[in-house]
């Protein structure tokens, strides 16, 4: 029979070693070998997610804007294929965000799948277009046709949208929906001719050390 | 009795190893933009938001925009991904790790600074809507207030959204009531379409916090009696009296308890109760295993004495310590003018006034306007610690 002392002594040494131990792990980095890149399509929800709006929305979004316009009479029908701008979206929700990504998106996949029923004027490069078409009016540089004819297209249509949200905290968590509104305007009449939406709502809560 | 100094001594000493080993310490210089830096890359991740909050704040004082906003909106992304389940948040629930555990995003207060002052840098790029964004939110941080009549009572956020609807074409005019509502004894100016300059002043000592109770369990808000009162502007030939439209003293003050301070609270109980019975009951076994002749009671008392050694081990282990981390470079008052001002050259001169009116001439500013277009807004920010001159 050991003595109750011992006994109390190697308990004692074991429980300390455990708990500390315990209180060692504690300080450790989370995930010291790192993470490993993860892939995701750009249409599914992550494990790093918010209440604002993500690539899944972006993903969504464009794609029922796309196959949305390219359905209607003015453009499955049209004689010739009707030329679009894109004019900025307005955001009004409380993300800030790059909202031009939307309209690059809707672009993009009409360009790619609706297979020239629609076209695009690059507005944006509109200086350097005036700037190259100068030099070949000036003979500074080679045409393949007469510079002096206005060849610039005007637009038939105006593309353009907004992002509107409804945001609401509360001790239960935060809350945010957000509407995505799309439209095409006819640029000679002023009607708009399309008009398409999305709607997306999510809801969070922090950890309670955050609230 | 001899041989419990063993474990004792073992504890003690994994203990300070454990701590040596672990501490991610950073030795500061007292410049922030050489600490921030140096923090973020060699520090603690949990203070990273801190740290970009505090950098930012200093370059945008510095003129360096840019950088500040690359900090912001790193801090920014994890505050608005802080849902759901965290490790370190749920450690600093835990009875055996401080608050400071915890990622740091701030309390509603700060982070309702880092949008405006994200927001102002949107303004600059010519984004009012993304600004307008950043002003909304900055009123959302400050929604769930415990005491309602101070929820979402910026006044600067409102009005600047109310103009930046203005400014994108709409009308505005709700968020300049929800403004002219919150704004205590100031009569805000009506909206101009004109206004092409838009100035972002700040001035005076920020909020701090730190911890009182027994175990520094509770978070208190300290606010230095201010130093810079207002602010007088001159615009070319033009003088324009600046009052504080925010007073970031009051939001960190007003808010009311947070969750955080029950669970605090419950961990200063549980440290308290289980010292207070871990010492009576240490004293008591120990002293029946003296006193006591009867091997059977020694035995009973030890038993009872070694139940107490392990209370008050819980009890010392338990840390009810609030976060006293502070972005500590934020300012007390916030306020804002705009005006319409030709294309050309302009000179605006910013004086800081004392509680007395007095100028105080050290904290002058100077800052020379190129207007190019009437198109866009020329945005300035000028704070009390603002290197001058600038150029814009």
């Amino acid at each position: 029979m050991k003595p109750i002392s011992t006994k109390l002594s190697v308990s004692l040494c074991i429980a300390a070693v455990a708990a500390l131990m315990a209180g060692c792990a504690s300080h450790g980095v989370k995930n010291p070998s790192g993470v490993p890149v993860t892939h995701l399509n750009p249409d599914e929800q992550g494990f790093v997610a918010g209440t604002g709006p993500e690539s899944q929305d972006l993903v969504t979004v464009a794609d029922k804007m796309a196959r949305s316009i390219v359905g209607i009479p003015q453009i499955a029908n049209a004689a010739t294929p009707p030329t679009i701008v894109l004019q900025p979206v307005e955001n009004q929700t409380r993300f800030p965000i790059n909202k031009d990504i939307f309209l690059t998106r809707i672009r993009s996949q009409l360009n790619t799948k609706a297979q020239g029923k629609v076209m695009f004027l690059a507005r944006k490069q509109m200086e350097a277009l005036e700037k190259e078409r100068n030099l070949k009016r000036e003979g500074a540089v080679t045409a393949s046709s007469d510079p002096g004819v206005q060849e610039f297209k005007g637009a038939d249509y105006f593309l353009t949208g907004s992002l509107q949200g409804l945001s609401t905290r509360t001790a239960a968590g935060t809350s945010d929906y957000i509407l995505y509104d799309f439209h095409l305007i006819d640029a000679r009449t002023s009607v708009m001719v399309w008009e398409d939406s999305a709607e997306m709502k999510k809801q969070g809560l922090e950890d309670a050390a955050y609230r | 009795m001899k041989s419990l100094w063993q474990p004792t001594l073992l504890a003690g000493l994994l203990t300070l190893a454990c701590c040596a080993a672990t501490t991610q310490q950073v030795a500061l210089t007292g410049n922030v933009m050489v600490d921030g830096p140096n923090a973020m890359a060699n520090g603690p991740p949990r203070d990273r938001v801190l740290w970009e909050y505090r950098t930012a704040a200093a370059a945008m004082r510095q003129g360096n925009f840019s950088l500040a906003k690359q900090y912001l909106d790193n801090a920014l992304l994890t505050l608005g991904g802080i849902y759901g389940k965290d490790p370190n948040a749920k450690k600093a629930r835990g009875y055996f790790h401080g608050e400071a555990k915890k990622t740091f995003i701030g309390e509603p207060y700060e982070r309702s600074m880092a949008y405006i002052y994200r927001g102002i840098i949107y303004w600059m790029d010519g984004e009012p809507d993304n600004a307008r964004a950043c002003f909304r939110s900055a009123e959302f941080e400050d929604s769930d207030a415990e005491n309602r009549q101070y929820a979402g009572d910026w006044v600067l956020p409102d009005y600047l959204d109310g103009l930046a609807t203005m400014k994108v074409g709409g009308d505005g005019m709700d968020a300049f009531k929800r403004a002219q509502a919150a704004a205590r004894g100031i009569k805000l100016p009506p909206y101009n379409p004109k206004a092409n300059v838009l100035i972002f002043l700040e001035f005076g000592p920020g909020p701090t916090k730190f911890a009182t109770g027994q175990y520094g369990e509770e978070l208190r808000i300290r606010t230095l009696p201010p130093t810079v009162a207002s602010a007088e502007m001159r615009v070319d030939s033009l003088k324009i009296p600046v009052v504080p439209t925010d007073d970031v003293c009051f939001q960190a003050t007003t808010r009311g308890g947070r969750v955080m301070d029950h669970i605090l609270g419950q961990k200063a109980v549980f440290k308290s109760t289980t010292g207070a019975a871990g010492n009576l009951a240490l004293m008591g076994g120990l002293t029946t295993a003296a006193v006591s002749g009867d091997r059977t009671a020694q035995e009973v008392g030890l038993g009872i004495a070694l139940a107490g050694l392990v209370g008050t081990i819980v009890s010392g282990a338990t840390v009810p310590a609030a976060d006293t981390r502070t972005w500590d470079n934020l300012p007390q008052y916030l306020s804002f003018a705009c005006l319409p001002l030709p294309v050309g050259q302009h000179v605006v001169t910013v004086q800081f006034l004392d509680p007395s009116r007095r100028v105080l001439a050290n904290l002058t500013k100077t800052i020379h306007l190129n207007i190019t277009t009437t198109e866009h807004d020329k945005v300035v920010f000028v704070s009390d610690s603002s290197v001058t001159p600038q150029t814009l």
